[in-house]
């Protein structure tokens, strides 16, 4: 599903074509070729061993690609480019802080070595909730006010394409929620950003397109509603287990499956208003919920995780009991 | 505020809210200086017949300066790519020689401080120093003597990936070149052999040159060849400063 990378691509911000790293006898980039388009929110996903910090790291230009070749902004970033370094904006480790500093000390430091003044840094840490704490010095920030002030870093200058890394890892609820109101302003100044997260509702949720890297490869790339209308996961409609019965429910045209969960008969069908409507002639819709795919469901099935549940049975997670012996065990709880 | 400037402001900062290091710092070479300043106190050398408080007071000052430039710069840049800190560094425009140049003028500025400190308290009645009238050559064979240290603590500090590396390595260069330069212990003591061998050693280059610029002890051709000797190491230790460079600890 990679997309083709051609030489008229003016409004892209990254192509890589046939990127190659390979680290002693592991293959950790695989010939990958993927575009992002200049404004566009990028997400990269994957198991940890992917290979997405290397195909990252390749992009942001800290590392040299075996074979292929990227363009960033319409230039190599390899070797260390000084003319493309200021367009870029890369998420620092949260350990990457000048010590004995403050955090606004910290910021005005990392400006001052872009070429930004003081007063961006001042408006960066407002931008990120840091303002409160910009007199508190780095060693003595919490969690996940250190890791905003690593994005403050990759914001401070106003980059146009900007490399996020697991940004919302240490945020609690309410700092994740008000970084992806930052995130969205950002997208709507146009600004390009690239996306590496384990949260697959973070990805559905902000990412124009994703791609999904499995050992090396890029196994899928597409937006969020169209990878999951293509994977045809089934909907599950969750009824209060004493409504009906499981012979009763199996008996619904379009019902494809029926097990037990969590009090909950749930009835997995690929045309839900149909049955839906079957349900509501039998026992009303009252107390009934839908739920159906989500990215998370595509995601584990094209990562793997799947395999362990087909062959599980009515055993393959807690407080399910599956009528036909399928993969109850890769129910998620997320809500659709 | 250009990068130079705000990485310089940085490391000013770092320096002077670090208070145990600060101390210590220059707390080492006078320690040093009031133990052997003690113990031979009123004492000459014999070979040469001039007071001891003439060679070690030069020659502790020399060491501790240089072991301040190592030591500083070494740490540091240990510390910049262990947190990832160089990395950030390399993502932005800001060119190695700006970083450099940062490290240098705080390394600058601590052994000015050093130097300052410890002649004041040389001069005190207790030890004796008395300065030679040639003593404002002391302050670019220091410059050049902080130089060529400053390129070898580069080295440890793209060697080493741990305080311990960087301690154990230092300090397996510079206490035994303390004692074989003459920072300690007058060289005019020493075999004659370990005299000629210690001419390998940056630290005879920077004693003999301070030496004589301070006490007297050495015409103006010591001090010439002591700066030429520093800048050879310069040259040599700064190209394999360039070369052993490391902006990440990962391949």
């Amino acid at each position: 599903m990679a997309s083709v990378p051609d030489e008229a691509a003016t409004d892209a911000a990254i192509v890589v074509d046939a990127i190659r790293k390979r680290y002693g006898d592991r293959q950790a980039v695989d010939g990958v070729s993927l575009r992002v388009n200049r404004g566009e929110f990028f997400g990269l996903l994957g198991p940890n061993g992917a290979g997405k910090t290397t195909l990252v790291e390749i992009m942001e230009g800290l590392r040299e690609a075996d074979s292929g070749t990227v363009t960033v902004l319409g230039r190599s970033p390899w070797p260390r480019n000084v003319a493309l370094l200021p367009r870029l904006g890369v998420q620092t480790q949260s350990s990457a802080f000048f010590v004995r500093q403050t955090a606004r000390e910290h910021l005005r430091i990392v400006a001052a070595l872009y070429g930004a003044g003081r007063e961006d840094a001042d408006r960066t840490l407002d931008s990120v909730g840091l303002t409160e704490q910009r007199d508190v010095m780095v060693e003595n920030l919490s969690g996940g006010q250190r890791q905003r002030l690593a994005i403050a870093s990759a914001l401070v200058h106003g980059p146009e394409l900007i490399f996020l890394d697991e940004p919302t890892a240490a945020l609690d609820p309410q700092a994740r929620r008000d970084l992806w109101k930052v995130l969205r302003e950002l997208r709507s100044e146009g600004r390009t950003i690239v996306y590496t997260t384990h949260h697959l509702d973070e990805a559905e949720a902000l990412c124009d397109r994703v791609a999904i890297l499995v050992d090396g490869s890029v196994v899928a790339l597409d937006s969020p509603h169209h990878l999951v209308t293509a994977a045809g996961a089934p909907t599950r409609l969750l009824i209060p287990a004493e409504r009906m019965t499981e012979r009763d429910a199996a008996a619904i045209p379009g019902v494809d499956r029926v097990f037990v969960q969590g009090g909950s008969l749930v009835l997995e069908t690929a045309v839900s208003g149909k049955v839906l409507q079957a349900v509501d002639a039998l026992t009303g819709l009252d107390g009934v919920q839908t739920r159906t795919a989500t990215l998370e469901d595509v995601y584990l099935e094209l990562t793997g995780t799947h395999s362990t549940t087909d062959t599980t049975g009515a055993t393959g997670a807690d407080g399910i009991t599956s009528t036909d012996g399928t993969n109850g065990a890769e129910n998620t709880e997320r809500q659709g | 505020m250009s990068a130079y400037a705000a990485l310089t402001g940085a490391g000013f900062r770092a320096q002077v809210r670090d208070k145990a290091t600060l101390f210590f710092t220059f707390a080492f070479p006078l320690l040093f200086l009031v133990v052997f300043g003690l113990i031979f106190r009123g004492q000459e050398v014999e070979e040469t017949g001039r007071p001891y408080i003439s060679y070690i007071a030069p020659g502790v000052m020399s060491w501790g300066v240089a072991n301040a430039a190592v030591f500083g710069v070494a740490f540091t840049l240990m510390q910049w790519r262990r947190d990832d800190l160089l990395r950030l560094i390399r993502m932005t425009p800001t060119r190695l020689p700006a970083v450099l140049a940062s490290r240098y003028v705080l390394a600058l500025a601590v052994g000015a401080v050093q130097a300052v400190v410890f002649v004041a308290v040389a001069m005190l009645p207790l030890f004796g120093l008395e300065l030679d009238v040639r003593w404002p050559l002391a302050l670019p064979v220091l410059v050049l003597g902080i130089t060529a240290f400053l390129t070898i603590g580069v080295v440890i500090g793209s060697y080493a990936d741990t305080p311990e590396a960087v301690a154990a390595i230092a300090n397996f260069l510079m206490v035994p070149m303390a004692f074989l330069s003459g920072s300690f212990l007058p060289l005019d003591m020493m075999p004659s052999w370990l005299r000629t061998v210690s001419r390998v050693l940056p630290l005879r280059y920077l004693n003999d040159a301070v030496s004589a610029a301070l006490s007297g002890r050495g015409g103006l051709d010591d001090i010439a060849i002591g700066c030429g000797g520093l800048l050879v190491f310069t040259v040599v230790f700064g190209a394999l400063a360039l070369r052993t460079f490391r902006w990440s600890n990962k391949a």
